[in-house]
């Protein structure tokens, strides 16, 4: 047992001073204040809960990453992981009468573990809003529109929506053994090119879908691209994963349609995701920002079946950078 | 607009790679070449390189503040950077290997000892005896791992073997692959999107100038 002076805190913590707290401050009252025009209520779920509302949703991946003790009576609790799980609990029971579509927002901290040495927060704060009951395009559309009019209203105009939608390359993961799909979900996160095209060639994919997923790597672009993309989809659920998207291009201004990109090799958001799904990058910070998308079966998970579509940002990542900014 | 950054292992490597965007016609002035300048811009203006240590390669890259990089599919592991990953740019062969001293008994050793691998790549080499349920103990070693067996540090080692000249130098043999290695083309995930029209542009043009028939490249005389 090593002795540290007090003054320590544990890695990935930290205290936040006056300078601080103010930018956060500014960034929370400029979101509530958009939020609650759009007509997104604040909930504020408790900081810790069963584990299971966690694992059962997000998938591996973030139940690898759970803060956990264990509780008095002997259950497995987690600190708050993922907003998103948390509000899908409150609205698939306590709100499971409420009149849809339910329109909700919050900010806070969430609760991640990080390997060392990485220089990354355990403890990160986050805003977002998710809203249930509207399974429509326009309800997609809504919550991008909150999303980006978000970042201009905290300052921040140069950055892009990264947009996919997990049914176009899903029906062909669906066919594999797990071991098979973890690694072409990898080879397709990383648009690896090599990868896709040895894959195809050790012969699980069929011809088709083979030649979709050497191109997925290419099938990024503006609203154009999702022309090319029409004639690669095989099957009918790819097909209205592309017409989804196109729907949505039509459904956004010019303005809008400036920051996003659609990208068709998205598929890198927690495992809950259905159908849209996106990340957020600005200038100045080397990955995401913000994720979000469709979530349409999660609430089932905790008892009442409604579709559902939302966003995170990183509030964190806001505040640092309009410090950036400020000092350019 | 600012020119694209690209990040390059300092070495063999980085000669290779200037060579391949020499022949997109974006390489750098001759006089340029033995400089010491920290930033090297390319003769068109379109990029800048920045010659770093190969394991820092991957770090600047996942930090945005270069747009994409070169690295060897074996640091690229070793890191586990979270970077998009798409091309293999053929050049920097070679593969990582578990090697023993001849004589020595692999993958299994006599009596109930457990294996010592001494190694450079703790994460690789970790990662490769896991996959197989084999249990080892992994020892750092920085340099000269091929000491280590000689000493009886340890049975085997992983390391990265280019011709075998030095294993076979020191009495030792391949047993085993771990995978085989080459130059990566790594791109940050936000630049990616922010630029979109520069990267797609020069994936393509690095795609073509792989596909087409290299002329004299320093990776066909090694």
């Amino acid at each position: 047992m090593q002795f540290l002076p007090i003054s320590h805190v544990p890695v990935g913590s930290q205290d936040l001073l006056a300078e601080d707290v103010r930018l956060l401050r500014r960034i929370h009252a400029a979101w509530y204040a958009l939020a609650e025009a759009r007509g997104y209520e604040e909930v504020i779920p408790p900081t810790f809960e069963y584990e299971e509302v966690f694992t059962r949703g997000g998938g591996p991946e973030l139940a690898s990453r759970l803060v956990r003790f264990v509780d008095q009576d002997g259950r497995l609790v987690a600190l708050r992981a993922d907003f998103t799980s948390s509000i899908a609990r409150v609205a698939a029971s306590r709100l499971a009468s409420a009149p849809v579509p339910l329109r909700l927002c919050y900010a806070g901290k969430v609760f991640r573990q990080e390997a060392a040495g990485e220089g990354r927060r355990r403890e990160m704060f986050q805003l977002g809003a998710e809203m249930i009951g509207d399974a429509s395009a326009e309800g997609d559309v809504e919550v991008i529109r909150l999303l980006l009019d978000t970042m201009h209203a905290v300052g921040i105009a140069d950055f892009q929506v990264n947009l996919g939608n997990v049914e176009f390359v899903r029906p062909l993961l669906e066919r594999l053994s797990f071991e098979e799909a973890e690694a072409l979900r990898g080879a397709i996160d990383r648009k690896d090119r090599a990868a896709l095209a040895a894959a195809v060639a050790a012969g699980e994919i069929e011809p088709g879908a083979g030649r979709s997923l050497v191109e997925l790597p290419t099938l990024i672009g503006r609203g154009e691209m999702l022309i090319r993309a029409a004639e690669l989809a095989i099957g009918e659920s790819a097909s209205s994963a592309i017409e989804r998207l196109r729907r949505i291009d039509r459904l956004l201004t010019p303005a809008e349609r400036a920051h996003i990109v659609y990208d068709l090799g998205e598929i890198r958001g927690l495992g809950y995701y259905t159908g849209i799904q996106f990340e957020v990058f600005a200038a100045g910070a080397g990955r995401a920002i913000g994720v979000g998308g469709r979530y349409d079966h999660l609430l089932a998970l905790y008892g009442a079946d409604r579709p559902a579509v939302g966003f995170a940002l990183e509030t964190d990542a806001l505040a640092e950078l309009l410090t950036q900014a400020a000092q350019r | 607009m600012a020119p694209m950054r690209i990040a390059l292992p300092k070495g063999r490597m980085m000669d290779q790679a200037l060579e391949l965007w020499d022949r997109i016609g974006s390489g750098i002035a001759p006089e340029q070449a033995n400089t010491r300048r920290l930033i090297l811009p390319s003769r068109d203006g379109r990029f800048e390189f920045l010659p770093v240590k190969p394991s820092d390669v991957p770090t600047y890259v996942e930090a945005g503040v270069a747009d994409a990089g070169v690295v060897g599919l074996d640091v690229l592991l070793e890191r586990r950077a979270d970077v998009l990953q798409p091309l293999d740019l053929g050049f920097g062969a070679c593969r990582m290997a578990v090697a023993a001293p001849e004589g020595q008994p692999y993958p299994d050793l006599p009596g109930a000892v457990t294996p010592r691998v001494a190694t450079k790549y703790v994460e690789s080499a970790r990662r490769f005896f896991a996959e197989r349920g084999a249990q080892v103990e992994i020892i750092r070693i920085a340099g000269s791992v091929e000491l280590a067996p000689l000493l009886g540090l340890s049975h085997w080692i992983v390391d990265l073997v280019e011709t075998g000249r030095t294993l076979k130098e020191n009495g030792l043999v391949v047993v085993d692959t771990v995978f085989a290695s080459s130059a990566r083309l790594i791109v940050n995930r936000a630049r990616h999107k922010l630029r979109l029209d520069d990267h797609q542009r020069l994936l393509a043009e690095l795609e073509a100038a792989l596909a087409a028939p290299a002329l004299t490249t320093s990776s066909a005389r090694s």
